[in-house]
């Protein structure tokens, strides 16, 4: 049970509809129902931000478990690892990605390219002040400007989004808890 | 994009903004769509800022205001208040009338007397019997006897009968009484229980969406809303179906997403109801 009940389709405002239209938005998009001006401006903000673009599903969803992992949200990263799953991380990369008992991030992963992507990601989510200038010189070997860009902006939106579904205790989802069982993971970490 | 005041010449939305003044009443009608009554939250909206509102309104474009409840009269203000309104858009105060009396009667006629504001008061029935099952007992009297005070100071009145089916000759009978007063028939609004709050509880009224609705904004302490039936209460929980935004202030942002939810609306449908 969330802190905040969502709002369910029959109680939908009138901004908020198009959200439900393809049935059960979530308990991000029910919960933000209940300020639909800004719905209406987060979800399409949060999707384009965490949504494949320019830079390819795999890399975002690096981003986007390990930053929800440095964050503690349970709900992103366990509703992010099947969608890291699909699009082509390992489990063990995963299991790396959230942090748990086993092989770390610079034994699982062999790209020089992403191992800099995870330090930067660490550094930028995790750190305060300025963000150590070699890590990013050693991930600006592999980005371009705009992708650096949309990276930062990912790390940006995915925290927002992990001290939402913190603070308002969503709950993951019994499909998702189903698949991640299925595959071998602890749920709640 | 189009502008409050385009949009409002127009058509698009309606020319009167709504406030929710409060959410109590003395009474505690089987229709009532916020399930008000003495002992409910009374949720209210403080008097300077339902005022700053009406001058961004009239900035905006709009072309009237109406204050309804909960019964607006329960606030010991209210005469000033709706007077205040009155003096910066034509303004209609919906009111049970049941209150106006004494001190309080004379009260309202010093302040609304000449302003340019009615009170519209609810009478259901021209009989106590069928009033008083949907208002409660004694309603019809107090009703019958009030409005003809208020008219007697000066005070302009609009009768609403709320109805699910007049019996052959009450409209009649209805439309008697009030000419009766001096009220014509261009002031007396007849329209029918809507199935939202306690009516649908009790399994009364048409169901009515955005489309059967006038695009009127309606502002609450709860945000704003599509209509003056759209912020209705059920089971205790404020319906969200109709709500528009939280936000109230700068007017603009609700106004202007009123104007995007109404753009495209098919012309006329609100009117297919006739909820008023």
């Amino acid at each position: 049970m969330s802190v905040v009940a969502p709002i369910p389709a029959d109680q939908a405002p009138l901004l908020a509809r198009p959200f439900y239209a393809g049935g059960d938005p979530g308990p991000i998009a029910a919960t933000l129902a209940h300020v639909p001006e800004l719905m209406e401006v987060t979800l399409p903000f949060v999707s384009t931000a965490l949504s494949p673009s320019a830079v390819d599903a795999r890399t975002k969803e690096i981003v986007i478990v390990r930053t929800s992992a440095i964050l503690g949200c349970r709900y992103c990263v366990d509703t992010h690892t099947p969608v890291a799953i699909d699009a082509g991380l390992t489990v063990d990369e995963v299991r790396s990605l959230r942090m748990e008992p086993g092989p770390g991030v610079d034994e699982v992963f062999g790209s020089e390219r992403e191992r800099a992507l995870v330090a930067w990601t660490d550094e930028v989510a995790g750190g305060r002040g300025r963000v150590q200038a070699d890590l990013t010189r050693a991930l600006r070997t592999h980005v371009s400007d705009h992708e650096l860009v949309e990276l930062t902006v990912l790390v940006g939106a995915t925290m927002l989004l992990n001290r939402y579904a913190t603070a308002l205790e969503l709950p993951v989802s019994a499909g998702t808890l189903a698949r991640l069982a299925a595959a071998g993971f602890e749920t709640g970490s | 994009m189009t502008s409050v005041a385009d949009a409002v010449r127009d058509g698009v939305i309606g020319e009167r903004l709504w406030f929710y003044a409060n959410y109590h009443c003395n009474l505690v009608c089987t229709y009532c769509l916020t399930e008000s009554g003495p002992s409910v939250a009374r949720r209210g909206l403080d008097p300077g800022w339902m005022l700053a509102r009406a001058h961004e309104a009239k900035e905006l474009g709009f072309g009237a205001l109406g204050i309804t409840g909960g019964e607006p009269f329960m606030v010991a203000t209210m005469p000033e208040t709706a007077a205040a309104l009155g003096a910066v858009l034509p303004t209609v105060v919906l009111s049970n009338a049941t209150l106006f009396a004494g001190s309080r009667l004379e009260r309202v006629a010093e302040h609304l007397a000449g302003a340019d504001v009615h009170v519209q008061v609810s009478l259901d029935a021209p009989n106590a019997r069928d009033n008083d099952t949907q208002r409660g007992d004694g309603n019809w009297t107090s009703v019958t006897e009030a409005v003809p005070r208020l008219v007697e100071r000066g005070v302009k009145v609009r009768i609403a009968t709320t109805t699910e089916g007049l019996e052959p000759g009450d409209l009649d009978r209805l439309c008697s009484l009030h000419r009766s007063w001096g009220i014509p028939d261009t002031d007396h609004v007849v329209r029918p229980v809507v199935a939202r709050g306690r009516a649908a509880l009790a399994g009364m009224g048409v169901e009515a969406g955005p489309d059967d609705l006038a695009a009127e904004l309606c502002l609450t302490a709860d945000g704003a809303f599509w209509s003056a039936f759209g912020p209705t209460v059920r089971g205790g929980r404020v319906d969200t179906d109709l709500l528009v935004t939280r936000t109230t202030t700068p007017l603009q942002v609700p106004a202007a997403a009123m104007v995007r939810l109404a753009a495209g609306r098919p012309a006329g449908t609100d009117a297919v109801l006739g909820i008023r």
